[in-house]
């Protein structure tokens, strides 16, 4: 008994050492995976382009604030976390960050001080990127980013995420492979470099994996079958870039890139947080850069199986019939389609090139939250003037135009009609996404 | 549409609740869009047209779009509210038209607009010119002439048999005009309530897009218009 006592107290102890050495001894920092000549000299402009690739300024930079001068507000579920202050400035910002303080932030989501970041920064993802890019990236963000003191918000999460030790362990979980990028042997440059863009600085995985049980993107790179297949931020789903259904497989490779060129092509266009990805990041890849992003999502995925057969037949759904005829006892899904969509967007759905995007076979359309949809019919949406496509074309929003039952059932006809299969939509569900917009 | 049923006199005020009471009637069917029916226009209060003006413009619409006849009416396709609205915003007040002078009011009607005086101030200044003329001719203001002697008043209103004054010589164009535009204008300016021109007349409303119906021939479209706020008929 009194030895059970012993060896208990023991364990007691180890466990508080532990627990005070898991807390307080420093994090093993992550160092240069290539040593680089001592008078290695970024190229001009390569650490602008890795900012773009990386699209920091989406995230750094508040709503008609400095660039990178932090104080976005990133909603999370545990709460919301405030962008840092990525400036050169030396109190506010990151003017006194030497290069390994940089890429351990980068890297292992670690500041100078040893406080680790909340994972809103995806050093899941910047883990991949070569050390060239990292110390263009930070000879760019020392000496051509304009210090701007700026104190930002703190972030404070609730009990126990404010516990930031803590995500040593999610570290463990998340981001403990090897940093660096090894190419595949057998693949050319073009995948090879497509797949660093992805997996790396795009950080796609953030939004377009899913996440697991400890919110780590499920799936970092393509050995992982989870990798791209789908996740949700904020409420929305960001699709699925993998399976047969999904844009990049039933694209052209020429369409992928010009989507993420200029944030349209033949079939859709991008919205919501994509729309800011083309608007901030994607439009500055040179062409050959979202070319191999293209052919690296369509190497990696599902092709669809009836392909061509699907192109060469043009079939007349049971939705344009119904929607050519134009009986006045049509349901009222058709009739708000008539009347509100089909001038643009067309009886068979298939909008026009480049200018309405397709709603028959449209991943926002048929999403498996349809928060996106409904954000969309209520509040409209915006195509990013780029400079391959200047026009800012825009859909107006019909908030005023139609209640929440009108777009709930408008909504649940999108979804079923023409080649569309998902579920339909509540009141309730429209009602949501209205009250947001209210705050 | 065409019948208004129980109208106890086709005189203004009268007329104006039961025609809207009956066009309310109308319009529920099926697959309309149920809104809440506006306040009757004996019970309107006009943005800017003062009581004489208003009544004047009921009585004047009723006879130029008249209500017995084919087709719904001014009165309950709310004109007079149109009217009124335009007249208090910035048609009323010409705000976006140039207005600075010089001014030759009599100068050739080939030359537009010529009088120094808005549309809002040509209803003001001549109504109770074109009334004090209905008196004296006719033995009454306009509105509370009988139909038939309405019409002569306008027709001489029309033909400027009164010689009315050159800053005033638009009234009765303007009258007329703003009366077919209450008619036919989208209903969220306030007249063509229900749409009920627009379905008179088979047009189909701010829909704009009829592409699979171009190599229809001769076959009627059979939906119903839609305005611009997005009421269905």
């Amino acid at each position: 008994m009194k030895k059970l006592i012993r060896v208990l107290g023991v364990l007691v102890v180890l466990g508080i050492v532990a627990l005070l050495a898991f807390i307080f001894v420093p994090v093993q920092r992550t160092g240069p995976v290539t040593q680089l000549a001592a008078d290695f000299k970024p190229a001009e402009g390569q650490g602008e382009y890795v900012m773009h690739a990386g699209d920091c300024m989406a995230c750094h930079t508040s709503e008609g604030g400095k660039p990178f001068a932090g104080g976005r507000a990133i909603e999370s579920p545990m709460g919301t976390i405030w962008t840092t202050n990525i400036t050169p400035d030396k109190e506010t910002g990151i003017g006194s960050w030497s290069l390994d303080d940089f890429r351990a932030a980068l890297y292992d989501g670690v500041t100078p001080n040893g406080t680790h970041l909340y994972p809103a920064m995806p050093y899941e993802n910047y883990r991949k990127m070569s050390e060239e890019d990292i110390v263009a990236l930070y000879d760019y963000f020392m000496h051509q980013v304009e210090p701007v003191s700026n104190k930002v918000e703190e972030t404070k999460l609730a009990f126990p995420f404010n516990m930031r030790f803590g995500l040593r362990a999610w570290n463990w979980l998340a981001a403990s492979y090897p940093a660096g990028f090894k190419p595949v042997q057998g693949e050319d440059e073009q995948f090879n470099r497509g797949k660093y863009l992805v997996e790396g600085a795009g950080h796609c995985a953030a939004c377009h994996s899913p996440r697991n049980l400890f919110m780590a993107q499920d799936g970092i790179d393509d050995t992982s079958n989870a990798f791209l297949t789908g996740g949700e931020i904020d409420g929305y789903t960001a699709p699925d870039l993998r399976g047969p259904e999904s844009g990049p497989q039933k694209w052209t490779t020429e369409q992928t890139a010009a989507y993420l060129a200029t944030a349209r092509n033949a079939h859709s266009s991008a919205t919501g947080e994509m729309m800011l990805v083309v608007r901030d990041s994607l439009q500055y890849m040179t062409h050959e850069d979202n070319m191999a992003i293209a052919a690296y999502l369509k190497k990696i995925g599902t092709a669809p199986a009836n392909a061509s057969a699907a192109a060469a037949k043009p079939e007349v759904t049971e939705t344009e019939k119904l929607l050519t005829d134009a009986k006045p006892d049509m349901p009222l899904g058709p009739r708000l389609y008539l009347d509100n969509c089909a001038a643009c967007h067309i009886v068979n759905g298939n909008g026009a090139g480049e200018t309405f995007p397709e709603l028959d076979g449209n991943s926002l359309v048929t999403a498996k939250s349809p928060k996106g949809l409904i954000s969309v019919i209520l509040h409209g949406a915006e195509l990013p003037s780029t400079a391959d496509r200047p026009m800012k074309l825009r859909m107006q929003g019909y908030d005023n135009r139609l209640s929440d039952e009108e777009v709930a059932t408008l909504a649940t006809f999108l979804r079923e009609g023409w080649h569309n299969k998902a579920p339909g939509v509540s009141a309730a569900e429209v009602k949501a996404v209205r009250d947001l917009a209210a705050h | 549409m065409r019948d208004l049923p129980g109208l106890p006199s086709r005189r203004g005020f009268l007329k104006a609740s039961a025609a809207t009471a009956a066009i309310a009637g109308i319009a529920s069917h099926a697959k309309a869009e149920q809104k809440p029916e506006p306040v009757a226009l004996t019970e309107y209060k006009p943005d800017c047209l003062k009581p004489s003006e208003w009544a004047f413009v009921m009585a004047a619409v009723a006879r130029l779009i008249p209500s017995d006849g084919e087709g719904p009416g001014a009165i309950e396709t709310r004109v007079p509210v149109f009217i009124d609205k335009q007249l208090a915003g910035d048609y009323g007040k010409a705000s976006d038209w140039y207005m600075v002078g010089p001014y030759q009011p009599a100068a050739s009607p080939l030359r537009g607009w010529q009088t120094p005086l808005n549309p809002l101030e040509t209803y003001q200044q001549a109504i109770p010119v074109f009334d004090e003329w209905c008196k004296q001719t006719h033995g009454k203001i306009f509105a509370e002439l009988d139909p038939a002697t309405q019409d002569k008043a306008l027709t001489s209103l029309q033909k400027d048999e009164m010689k009315i004054k050159p800053e005033l010589r638009e009234f009765f164009s303007i009258l007329l005009a703003n009366t077919k535009e209450g008619y036919f204008s989208d209903p969220m300016y306030g007249g063509n309530h229900g749409m009920a021109a627009w379905k008179y007349i088979g047009f189909p409303g701010a829909r704009g897009s009829y592409k699979e119906w171009v190599g229809k021939h001769n076959v009627k479209y059979p939906l119903g218009p839609v305005s611009i706020s997005g009421e269905r008929g």
